[in-house]
């Protein structure tokens, strides 16, 4: 019997538990959390804050799953750090737990730029339960906020913010929104989308200062330029929680590096989800995939490893989905190639602007490398199939972006051989 | 368990299926009623044609489902007991992941109700309207075959 440790109770932590629980019945394990809350839907708290999703609809998993698969849980303790050498980690209290394999699923947090009044009262980030807890609490006497960042998480804490009647600005450094995700076409779709339906977004600009005594009163932009509001919510980006390792041998670039069987340098300790680094198939290398489906998929992935498979990952494609007022947007690996690289790559298009339909695949040497889709979505799982097999599309380059391209234009270009399709003629099993 | 095959033979692609299947997953459960209800029931299954053939294509509850992996909001879920990838409405919030991922293509985003649409195997029911209303029998609804391999 051995002692599985696993720090996180979110999505990678909890794909874990599942799969080591599917392997191994009787072997203890401990799930370590410090927040004060069983496994809940992270990405759903700007639905909650929007008061479109009740409470217990955001429970990831019911309250007796712990107890029904036999799991410790410690909720609201702090892992201080690990010690690798003695296999043990240390909590904020000082005390101790050894650990036969271990698990580490810290996730990430916002990072707060170093900008006067940062730290005043009424500067949010936007992660946890808690935050939109604090957040709702403030909107009966809030009516006016600006959200520092246009990315997916900022465009969510706004849209749900305008939904509960606050005045939102969002301040974008950046010349576009979502420019981790869309390309400048896509972008603009979706910025009409949001500014017909009442969220302001300026664009090119960054806070310099908080300004406010106590209360905040105002946001100071780079160009001068003075925002009145009571609430900042800061979503410029995460990064990993991996101080708890630091010390601990293993390595780590931005994010703790992990194999392709989600193993870091020490092999009684695996990683997994925003907090770990893994190979990216589309960028060829290593890096952080901060998504929910990703940090599933590797904890997965690490749970079986852990109790003694030996499955191989065969990497993250960065990606993400969102709809805002009724218009989808997905992007798959590459959205965007840099101006100067142009001639590597070729890019097919399909843009009706007047139905918001807009479309592009990035392909090199007739090899998927990514998709930008706004409007239609619908194929959006075949071309992640074709990416990640990395399938030549020679054959069907042209049937790519029609309307009617479906599964069958690529089942024969793919590892697997489905037994659902008889021909009674061949085979009859 | 219980797994739907294609005759590929037999099937002459006339869409029967489809319709049948828009019919069993709407309000009122007849034709005539269905077109007139205010969101129009969408088939589950389309029949794709390559080279001549017809191939009804639909989700496949895999074992190891990417949707289910996906689904922020553990609303698509494993019933390992049933062998099928089940849906929660209620906990649904439209964020399309599962469209992101399904490696066949087999979830269509309904952007009006926004609820994904996809094979119930009309769980309700004691087989799945798509068997019943195929004219030649091309849909067969039986155990899982076991497929020997070399
Ligand atoms: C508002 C919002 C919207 C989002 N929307 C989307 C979306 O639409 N699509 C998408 O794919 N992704 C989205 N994401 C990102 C997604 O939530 C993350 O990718 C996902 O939660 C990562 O899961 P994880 O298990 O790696 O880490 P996390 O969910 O960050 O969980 C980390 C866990 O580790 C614990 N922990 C951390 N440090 C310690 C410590 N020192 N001691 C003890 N416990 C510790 C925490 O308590 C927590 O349980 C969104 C995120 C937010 C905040
Ligand atoms: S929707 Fe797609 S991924 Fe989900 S079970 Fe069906 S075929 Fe598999």
């Amino acid at each position: 019997m051995k002692q599985f440790v696993i720090i996180g109770n979110s999505a990678a932590g909890i794909a874990a538990t599942e799969a080591i629980r599917q392997r191994d019945k009787t072997s203890k394990i401990i799930v370590i959390s410090d927040e004060d809350y069983y496994a809940y839907c992270r990405c759903l708290i700007s639905y909650y804050l929007a008061g479109e999703l009740k409470e217990e609809m955001i429970l990831y998993r019911s309250k007796d799953f712990y107890e029904n698969n036999n799991i410790e849980l410690y909720l609201n303790r702090r892992v201080l750090r690990v010690d690798a050498k003695k296999n043990h980690i240390v909590f904020e209290d000082k005390s101790k737990l050894g650990f036969d394999v271990l698990l580490v699923a810290t996730g990430a947090r916002p990072k707060f730029p170093e900008i006067k009044g940062i730290k005043k009262n009424g500067v949010f980030g936007f992660r946890t339960i808690k935050d939109a807890k604090q957040l709702s609490g403030l909107l009966p006497v809030t009516k006016t906020a600006c959200v520092l960042g246009g990315g997916l998480v900022g465009l969510k804490v706004a849209d749900a913010l305008r939904k509960r009647n606050t005045e939102v600005k969002v301040i974008v450094k950046s010349k576009q929104i979502l420019s981790q995700m869309l390309d400048i076409e896509a972008a603009h779709l979706l910025q009409e989308r949001l500014e017909s339906n009442g969220i302001d977004v300026i664009l090119g600009q960054d806070v310099t200062e908080i300004i406010g005594n106590g209360d905040i009163k105002a946001v100071k932009l780079d160009s001068g330029k003075i925002f009145g509001c009571s609430m900042v919510v800061v979503a410029k980006g995460v990064s990993p929680n991996i101080e708890i390792i630091k010390e601990a041998g293993l390595k780590f670039n931005e994010g703790i590096l992990c194999d392709n069987f989600m193993q870091t340098t020490v092999p009684s300790i695996y990683a997994a989800g925003d907090v770990c680094e893994s190979f990216d198939i589309t960028l060829g290398k290593t890096t952080v995939n901060a998504i929910w489906p990703i940090a599933v998929e590797q904890g997965r992935i690490a749970g079986l490893n852990m109790a003694g498979d030996k499955l191989e990952y065969v990497g993250s494609v960065g990606m993400n989905s969102i709809e805002f007022f009724g218009l989808p947007a997905i992007s798959l690996g590459v959205y965007k190639v840099k101006e100067e690289e142009r001639k590597a790559f070729e890019e097919l298009v399909y843009l009706d602007r007047k139905a918001k339909v807009y479309k592009k695949l990035v392909l090199k040497d007739d090899i998927l490398l990514g998709a930008v889709l706004v409007g239609d979505i619908k194929n959006s799982g075949l071309y992640l199939r074709i990416i990640k097999e990395r399938i030549k599309v020679s054959d069907f380059k042209h049937k790519l972006l029609r309307e009617n391209f479906g599964y069958l234009d690529i089942m024969h270009h793919l590892k697997e051989k489905e037994n659902l399709y008889i021909h009674r003629s061949k085979a009859y099993v | 368990m219980k797994q739907l095959y294609y005759d590929i033979e037999k099937c002459l692609g006339c869409k029967s299926c489809e319709f049948a299947c828009a019919v069993a997953h709407s309000k009122s459960q007849d034709l005539f009623g269905m077109i007139f209800e205010e969101s129009l029931s969408l088939p589950r299954k389309k029949v794709l044609s390559s080279k001549g053939k017809n191939y009804p294509v639909s989700c496949r509850h895999c074992k190891e489902p990417k949707c289910v992996e996906a689904c922020m909001a553990a609303a698509l879920v494993y019933d390992s007991q049933n062998g099928m990838v089940l849906h929660d409405e209620r906990r649904c919030v439209g964020c399309w992941n599962c469209v992101m991922v399904c490696p066949y293509g087999a979830i269509r985003p309904d952007l009006k109700t926004k609820i994904p649409i996809r094979c119930d195997r009309c769980k309700d029911k004691s087989e799945p309207a798509c068997v019943k209303a195929c004219p030649t029998g091309a849909i067969i609804w039986q155990e899982e075959l076991i497929l020997y391999t070399k």
